[in-house]
C-alpha cells in the first residue's frame, strides 16, 4: 500500500470511527435507534468511509496539497484581528450568494440553474431530515400530558413543541414529500436539457452524468410512492416499497464517493481558493519575463512551479534569463508559439524576398 | 423636402444603428432548425456558399456549406455573424414619412398610402419638370433581377434616363479597362486558375480583409511553388509574408505597370506570336512606355529600383501567371488608365486565355458583377447592351413590348446626378441599396444635394444614414427573405435562396417596385409573380448579347453549383475561362477569342498621371482609404451586428511612426485629418506597416467618423469613379477627443 | 469516441491573416455556444500584421489537466482534452497559467475554465470543428494527413514542442518546412527574442516630404 493509500485509509477509518460513536452517543447507546433502519445506517458508514478516503487521497495530490496547505495559511492570516471583520463578513456573504443561491450557475444558464438549484434544496432538506432521525440524533416524542402536541428531541434533550394537526406539524411531517417534489422538478429539468442541448449530448457520460440524476429520481419516486401508499392505498404494497426505496437510498449512498455527487464535498475547496486569490492579490505580482506585464501572482506562479516539479514537469530553462517558462504569460506564450513556427519558416521563404 | 427632418441623436435612438447579439433562441445549443437553407453571403462579390439555420421563421445561425466549390464551407467573420442583421431591433418593418414633429423625426404609414404618396410625387415632379427630372438610384446588392427590374422601371415605366447605380464607386474602372481591352466586362479567369499560376501579381487588393476567402487560393497556390508579388502601399496580411512586395506611393500605379513594360520589352520576355495573332496596338504602347526607364518608374512610384527589375523579371519570365487588382489601382481619376496598364502587361506575356493564365478585378459588391450587366447602370440595356446603340434599342425594346423610341437615351452616372440635383435638373428621386451619404467622397455636398431635392424616397431594411433625408421610407427585404441570382466576381452565376419570409409590412423590393408602378397606373411590364418570371425575362432580354443568360436556368444552376456566363443555351456548359483559343463570341463570330469584331485585343496606351490632389507644402499627407475585414461598405448591416463591431468598433488612422513622431503622435491619440473638403478627428494607430508618407483611414462608418467627410470627388474621365484612394491632407494632433465622440456608441 | 476518416487538426500560423472568423465561428459551436475559445493574437500590430491562431493543442499528458486541484480536466478516449467539468472547476486558475500553449479561459462570471474542446459535438459526429471549417487561410485544417501532405508538399506536421527541458506532445499538429530544414519539435522558448517575420517598409522618404519645413 502506497503511503497515499495508507494515510487515507486511516483517516477514512478514523472519520468512519468517529461517525459511528455519535450514533452511538445521539442514539442514547442505540435505545432511540429504529432498527429497521440500519442498511442505511451501514451505507452511511460505507459512504462516510469512501467519501473520507477519495478526499484524503485528493488532497495528496500535488496541486490540491498546495492549495490545502495554503489554504490554511491564508486561512490564519484572514482571521487576524485587523481582518477578521472583514473577512468573516465576506466569508458569509459567499456562503450565502455562492452556495445558497448558486449565483455563478445563475450566470451560466437560467434553466441550468433552476435545475440545480431543485435539485440542491431537495437533497439538503432531505438529508437534514434523515440523516438524524436515522442515526437517533432527533426524534419526535408527544408530549406526556398532551398528547395532541409533539416535542422535539435533539440528542435525547428536548426543544422546542407544537401540536400534531397544525400547519408547521403537516409540513414537518411532510418534509420527505416536499423536498422529493422538488428533487423531481429539478431532475426532470436536468433530464431536459440532457436529452436537448447538443453540446450536453456530446459530452456527457451515463455513469457520470445521466446515472445521478436517475437515481434522485428513483429515491424521491419511491419515497413519494411510500407516502401514497400509507396515506391514500392502506398501505398497498408498502413493504415492497420500502424495501425498493431503501435499495435506491443505499445504491446511491454507496455510490457517493465515486461519481458526481463528491463534488458536493469537493465544493467546498472554492472557498479556500477565493481566500487564496483575495491575498494573491494584495501581494506581489508576477511580471511577464518577455511582455513586462503582471499576468498573475507571484505567490500563484512560485507555487506552481513547485507543482508542476512534484508532477515531474521540466518547464525550467536554465540558459535563460527567464529561468522557467512559468514566468511567461498566457499572451505571450501563444505570440510564441506563432513565432517559433515564424522562424522555422523563415530560412525557407525569406531568402526569395525581392525587397531592398 | 428632403432633408433630415430633426438632429441625427433622436434619429439614431430610434432607428440605431444599435448592435445586435445572440439571444434567447440563437444562444440555445439544443435547437434543432426546422431547414437549413443552402445559399450565398449577403456581402462581398466571392458570395461564399452557407446554409442557414432556420427557427420559427428567423434565421438563427449558419453551418457550412462545405460541397460549395468555391468556398468548400469557409466564409469570413461578416458571413458567419450575418445571422444577427435579421430579427434585428432596428429592421423597418413599416412604412415611414418624415415628420418633423414626430419624436424621431419619422411617423408610421400604411404601406399603400406610402405607395401612393410616392406615385403622387414622382406624377407631380415628372409633369412640372418633365420625366428625367425623377432619378433612380440602384445597387450592386441587388439580386440581378431586382436590378434588371429596377432598369427597366425606370426606363419604361418612369421613362427617365437619369439611373445609375452605387457600382460606380466601385470597379467601374476595370470595368471600362476590360471593354477598352477585351470588349467585354467579366474576370477573364475562374479563381481555379490560380492555383496553376507560376506568378501571381495582386495590385491594389486587401485580399485578406476584402476577399478573405481567396487567400487560401493564393497560399495554395503558393504551397504548389508560386510567388506572390503584392503592389500596396501598406503591407497587408497578404503583403507579410509575399514573396516581393512592392510599396506603391498612392497613385502611382501605371507608373508601374508601365515600367514593367518596358523592361520585358528590353529584356524581350514577350510572347511575340500572341502579340501578333491576337492583339493589335503593341508598336504604340511600346512607344509609350520607352520613357518608363526602371529610375523614372522607381522615382515615381517609390518604389526600389531593384524591386522593380525584380518584379519584372518574374512576371516576365514566368510560364504561368495570374495577375488581380482590386480598388486600389481603380479608385482613381486615372484608374482606367491604371487598369489598362496591368492589361498591357497581361496582353504582352501571352499568359490568358489558358489554364492558369489569367485576369481578373476582384469585383467588390456581393452582386457587383450580375448588378452592372442589365441595365440599372445609366448607359446600358440588359445583356450587357448599349442603349445608344440602334439594335440593343430595338432588341430591349421588343423584350418589352414597346417601341424603341419610347426608351430613354443614356444617362450619367451618379455623382453627375448630383451635379444635375444642383442645377435642378433631377428634382426627385427613387434610392435602393445604396448609402451616399456614407459612401461618396466629400459628402457634405450629397447632404446639401439631397436636401435640395423636392421628393426623396428611399427603399431600405434599416434606416440608413441617407434614408434619414428621404420624405418616405419603404421597408424592402433582406437578403435572406428573397430569392434570385448573383453573379459573383469570377462571372458564376448563383443562387440565393429565400430563408424566411419578410416580416411586418416589409415587401421584396421588387414587389415594392411593381407596387409603385401600379400606383403610377403603368403596371404594364411590371406583373411579375415571383423572381423566376423576371429571370425567366431577363434570359430572353440577355439573348444574344455579350452577358448572354439565356441558357441559365434556376435548376442548373443548383444542380451545377453555378453556372459562368457566357451560357448562350440551355445545353451549354456556360464559360468558366474567357478567351480561350476557338473559343466563340457573339462579337468576333469566329475570328479570335476577343470580343471586338476582329478577335484581337486591344492595348491602350496608358499615359501616367498625378492623382486630382497632389500633396504640398499645405497638405503634405497621402490619405488613401479602404475597408477592415469585419465591416462592408457603408456599414449598414455591419454596423449593426455586435460581435463585427467588437472586433473593430471604430476607424483608426493608420500611420508609419516616422510620421507620427513628426506631429508627436502617440498610439491612440485624437488626431485631425484636415483637407481641402472637411475634416475628421479619429484615433492614431501607429503602425510600421504603412508608407510614411501616407495615412490609411476605412471608410465604413458615417457622420463625424467618415473620412469621406475629406475624400475628393474627381472622377475618372472614363469611368467617373471617384478618387477614393488619393488625396492631400495634413494631421494635427488633438488633446481630446471631437464633439462628435461622445454621446455616440462606436457603430453610429 | 472516435474521430471519423481518421481527420487530424493542423496548423499553420504562417498563413494566419488574422480576420477572426474562426474566433466568430468559434461561438457558433453547440459545446460552448456564445463562447470564442480560441485565441487570435497579433504578435505586435505595431511592427507587423503577423497573427497567430491558438486552439488546444490536445497535448497527450496535458499540463493543465495534471495541475488541477479538483480533477476536473478530463480527456476523452479519442485524447480530446475537455473544458473543465462543471461541477467541480473551483475556478483556481492554476489550468490558465499552467497551460505551455496559454489556451484555456478563465470565465470569471461563471467561475468556471472553459477551454477549446475541438468542438465535440461537432467533431464526435464526424464535422470538422467551427474554426477549421471556417478558416479562409487555411491556416486552421481539419482532415486526413494524406490530404494535408498531398494539398502541402512544401510542409511537414510536426507535433512536438520545446519549452525550456519540457517537451510536450500533442494531438494538434503544426505544419513545418520540409527537406533539410526539417524540425523534428517546434522549439517555442526559441523564439524568446525573435520579433516576427515579414516584409517590412523601411522607406526614408520624409525628408523630401517635408521639405520646407526642414529649411533652416
Amino acid at each position: 500500500m502506497s503511503k497515499e493509500k495508507l494515510k487515507a485509509n486511516i483517516w477514512a477509518f478514523v472519520v468512519t470511527a468517529i461517525l459511528a460513536r455519535l450514533i452511538t452517543l445521539g442514539s442514547g447507546n442505540l435505545d432511540r435507534f429504529d432498527a429497521a433502519l440500519v442498511g442505511y445506517t451501514f451505507a452511511t458508514l460505507f459512504a462516510a468511509f469512501g467519501i473520507t478516503r477519495r478526499y484524503a487521497l485528493w488532497l495528496q495530490r500535488p496541486p490540491t496539497a498546495m492549495y490545502w496547505t495554503r489554504g490554511w495559511k491564508v486561512f490564519f492570516l484572514l482571521l487576524h484581528p485587523r481582518h477578521i471583520v472583514s473577512n468573516l463578513f465576506r466569508f458569509f456573504q459567499r456562503l450565502f450568494v455562492h452556495y445558497a443561491f448558486n449565483d455563478f450557475i445563475w450566470r451560466r444558464g437560467r434553466m441550468r440553474w433552476l435545475a440545480h438549484w431543485y435539485i440542491m434544496w431537495g437533497c439538503v432538506i432531505a438529508g437534514g431530515i434523515t440523516f438524524p432521525l436515522v442515526f437517533g440524533w432527533v426524534h419526535f416524542a408527544s408530549e406526556p400530558d398532551n398528547l395532541e402536541w409533539y416535542r422535539v428531541r435533539l440528542f435525547g434533550y428536548p426543544t422546542v413543541a407544537f401540536p400534531i394537526r397544525s400547519l408547521v406539524g403537516f409540513l414537518t411531517f411532510h418534509g420527505l414529500v416536499w423536498s422529493s417534489i422538488l428533487v423531481i422538478i429539478g431532475v426532470l429539468l436536468a433530464l431536459r436539457r440532457r436529452l436537448h442541448d447538443h453540446g450536453a449530448a456530446a459530452l456527457q457520460e451515463f455513469g457520470e452524468d445521466i446515472l445521478p440524476l436517475f437515481l434522485l429520481f428513483a429515491i424521491s419516486v419511491t419515497g413519494l410512492m411510500l407516502t401514497a401508499s400509507y396515506t391514500w392505498m392502506k398501505g398497498y404494497g408498502y413493504d415492497f416499497l420500502a424495501i425498493l426505496h431503501a435499495l435506491t437510498v443505499i445504491f446511491t449512498l454507496l455510490w457517493l464517493p465515486f461519481g458526481k455527487f463528491f463534488h458536493i464535498f469537493q465544493r467546498s475547496a472554492t472557498v479556500g481558493v477565493a481566500f487564496y486569490q483575495d491575498v494573491g492579490k494584495q501581494g506581489e505580482q508576477a511580471k511577464c519575463r518577455r511582455c513586462g506585464e503582471e499576468f498573475a501572482s507571484r505567490m500563484h506562479v512560485e507555487d506552481l512551479i513547485t507543482v508542476e516539479q512534484q508532477l515531474g514537469y521540466h518547464y525550467e530553462m536554465p540558459d535563460s534569463p527567464v529561468e522557467h517558462y512559468q514566468w511567461i504569460c498566457p499572451r505571450c506564450r501563444r505570440v510564441l508559439l506563432g513565432l517559433a513556427q515564424g522562424q522555422l519558416w523563415s530560412g525557407v521563404r525569406d531568402q526569395e524576398s525581392g525587397i531592398s | 423636402m428632403a432633408s433630415q427632418p430633426v438632429l441625427d441623436l433622436p434619429i439614431i435612438e430610434k432607428f440605431g444603428p444599435h448592435r445586435n447579439y445572440s439571444n434567447g433562441l440563437l444562444l440555445e445549443s439544443g435547437v434543432e432548425p426546422d431547414k437549413l437553407v443552402k445559399t450565398h453571403c449577403c456581402f462581398c462579390g466571392m458570395q461564399c456558399g452557407i446554409q442557414l439555420k432556420v427557427k420559427d421563421d428567423q434565421v438563427i445561425g449558419f453551418e457550412p456549406w462545405e460541397e460549395f466549390p468555391f468556398n468548400q464551407g469557409m466564409l469570413c467573420p461578416k458571413g458567419v455573424k450575418r445571422y444577427l442583421q435579421g430579427a434585428h431591433p432596428d429592421r423597418l418593418l413599416k412604412a415611414y414619412q418624415r415628420d418633423p414633429d414626430a419624436p424621431a423625426g419619422f411617423r408610421v404609414l400604411a404601406y399603400e398610402d406610402a405607395i401612393q404618396r410616392v406615385a403622387e410625387e414622382i406624377q407631380k415632379v415628372q409633369t412640372t419638370y418633365g420625366p428625367d427630372s425623377f432619378a433612380v438610384f440602384g445597387g450592386a446588392s441587388l439580386t440581378t433581377e431586382k436590378a434588371y427590374l429596377l432598369g427597366k422601371f425606370a426606363r419604361m415605366g418612369l421613362k427617365t434616363s437619369n439611373i445609375d447605380y452605387n457600382g460606380r464607386l466601385c470597379m467601374v474602372s476595370a470595368a471600362a479597362a476590360n471593354k477598352k481591352a477585351f470588349g467585354i466586362d467579366r474576370a477573364a479567369n475562374p479563381w481555379a486558375d490560380i492555383l496553376k499560376a507560376e506568378v501571381i501579381w495582386i495590385a491594389g487588393a486587401n485580399i485578406a480583409e476584402c476577399f478573405p476567402i481567396l487567400t487560401n487560393y493564393i497560399w495554395q497556390a503558393r504551397e504548389n511553388g508560386a510567388k506572390i508579388i503584392v503592389v500596396d502601399p501598406r503591407i497587408t496580411p497578404i503583403a507579410r509574408t509575399c514573396d516581393l512586395f512592392l510599396p506603391v506611393k498612392p497613385g502611382r500605379d501605371i507608373a508601374l505597370f508601365n515600367g514593367i513594360l518596358h523592361l520585358m520589352i528590353e529584356k524581350d520576355w514577350l510572347d511575340h506570336d500572341f502579340i501578333a495573332n491576337h492583339t493589335v496596338g503593341f508598336a504604340a504602347v511600346a512607344e509609350h512606355v520607352k520613357e518608363w526607364t526602371p529610375r523614372r518608374t522607381a522615382e515615381v512610384t517609390g518604389i526600389a529600383e531593384g524591386s522593380i527589375r525584380k518584379a519584372a523579371q518574374w512576371w516576365g519570365t514566368a510560364k504561368s501567371s495570374f495577375l488581380m487588382h482590386a480598388r486600389g489601382i481603380e479608385h482613381h481619376t486615372h484608374g482606367v488608365q491604371n487598369c489598362l496598364g496591368a492589361i498591357n502587361i497581361v496582353l504582352a506575356s501571352g499568359r490568358i486565355g489558358r489554364e492558369g493564365c489569367g485576369y481578373a478585378t476582384i469585383t467588390g459588391q456581393g452582386n457587383g458583377q450580375g448588378g452592372r450587366e442589365h441595365g440599372q447602370k445609366c448607359d446600358q440595356l440588359p445583356g450587357g447592351r448599349d442603349i445608344e446603340n440602334p439594335e440593343h434599342r430595338v432588341h430591349a425594346a421588343k423584350v418589352w413590348g414597346i417601341s424603341p423610341d419610347e426608351l430613354p437615351r443614356a444617362g450619367v452616372d451618379v455623382y453627375e446626378m448630383f451635379q444635375r440635383i444642383e442645377r435642378g435638373e433631377i428634382r426627385g428621386l427613387l434610392n435602393i441599396c445604396f448609402n451616399p451619404v456614407v459612401s461618396l467622397p466629400h459628402n457634405a455636398y450629397i447632404k446639401w444635394m439631397l436636401e435640395r431635392l423636392k421628393f426623396f424616397v428611399t427603399i431600405d431594411f434599416f434606416m440608413s444614414e441617407t434614408a434619414r433625408y428621404a420624405d418616405i421610407v419603404l421597408p424592402g427585404s433582406l437578403h435572406e427573405e428573397d430569392e434570385g441570382i448573383v453573379t459573383t466576381a469570377e462571372g458564376r452565376v448563383v443562387k440565393i435562396n429565400a430563408a424566411v419570409s419578410c416580416p411586418g409590412d416589409a415587401r421584396q423590393d421588387w414587389r415594392i417596385i411593381q407596387d409603385i408602378a401600379r400606383a403610377l397606373g403603368r403596371e404594364k411590364g411590371f406583373t411579375f409573380a415571383n423572381p423566376r418570371e423576371i429571370f425567366e425575362e431577363l434570359r430572353v432580354a440577355s439573348a444574344g448579347g455579350i452577358a448572354d443568360y439565356s441558357g441559365i436556368t434556376y435548376e442548373k444552376i443548383e444542380k451545377e453549383m453555378g453556372v459562368f456566363w457566357p451560357c448562350p443555351s440551355e445545353d451549354h456548359p456556360g464559360t468558366p475561362r474567357l478567351f480561350e483559343p476557338g473559343s466563340s463570341n457573339p462579337i468576333a463570330k469566329g475570328n479570335g477569342p476577343f470580343y471586338f469584331p476582329d478577335g484581337k485585343a486591344r492595348f491602350n496606351v496608358a499615359p501616367y498621371t498625378p492623382p486630382a490632389e497632389d500633396v504640398d507644402d499645405e497638405f503634405p499627407v497621402i490619405l488613401t482609404t479602404g475597408r477592415v475585414v469585419s465591416q462592408y461598405l457603408s456599414g449598414t448591416q455591419t454596423r449593426r451586428i455586435g460581435p463585427l463591431v467588437d472586433q473593430y468598433p471604430e476607424p483608426l488612422i493608420e500611420m508609419h511612426p516616422q510620421l507620427a513622431d513628426r506631429h508627436y503622435i502617440k498610439d491612440g491619440d485624437w488626431v485631425r485629418i484636415e483637407g481641402r473638403r472637411g475634416i475628421c478627428t479619429l484615433r492614431a494607430k501607429i503602425v510600421t506597416t504603412i508608407r510614411p508618407d501616407t495615412i490609411f483611414v476605412p471608410y465604413h462608418w458615417g457622420g463625424g467618423k467618415s473620412i469621406n467627410q475629406v475624400t475628393i470627388a474627381a472622377q475618372d474621365p472614363i469611368s467617373k469613379i471617384p478618387e477614393y484612394k488619393v488625396c492631400a491632407v495634413r494631421i494635427l494632433r488633438q488633446y481630446g477627443p471631437p464633439a462628435n465622440a461622445t454621446g455616440l456608441e462606436p457603430q453610429q | 469516441m472516435y474521430l471519423p476518416n481518421q481527420n487530424e487538426f493542423f496548423i499553420d500560423p504562417a498563413r494566419c491573416i488574422g480576420c477572426e472568423a474562426c474566433v466568430q465561428a468559434c461561438s457558433e459551436c453547440d459545446t460552448h455556444k456564445g463562447h470564442a475559445m480560441i485565441h487570435l493574437e497579433h504578435v505586435d500590430r505595431g511592427q507587423s500584421t503577423q497573427t497567430v491562431p491558438v486552439v488546444c493543442m490536445h497535448c497527450e499528458s496535458p499540463t493543465c489537466a495534471e495541475v488541477c486541484p479538483a480533477d476536473a480536466i478530463k480527456k476523452t478516449d479519442d485524447g480530446v482534452v475537455q473544458s473543465a467539468r462543471k461541477p467541480r472547476c473551483v475556478a483556481c486558475n492554476n489550468c490558465v497559467l499552467a497551460c505551455p500553449f496559454g489556451v484555456p479561459k478563465m470565465i470569471t462570471d461563471f467561475e468556471l475554465m472553459m477551454k477549446c474542446d475541438l468542438c465535440y459535438d461537432r467533431t464526435s459526429a464526424g464535422k470538422k470543428p467551427m474554426c477549421a471549417s471556417v478558416c479562409p487561410s487555411g491556416a486552421l485544417y481539419f482532415g486526413p494527413r494524406a490530404q494535408i501532405e498531398q494539398l502541402r508538399p512544401r510542409s511537414t506536421p510536426v507535433n512536438k514542442f520545446q519549452f525550456g527541458r519540457q517537451t510536450v506532445a500533442t494531438k494538434v499538429h503544426m505544419m513545418a518546412p520540409k527537406g533539410p530544414a526539417k524540425a523534428q519539435y517546434v522549439d517555442v522558448t526559441d523564439a524568446m527574442n525573435e520579433t516576427g517575420r515579414g516584409q517590412r517598409i523601411s522607406l526614408d522618404i520624409l525628408s523630401t516630404m517635408y521639405v520646407s519645413e526642414e529649411q533652416p
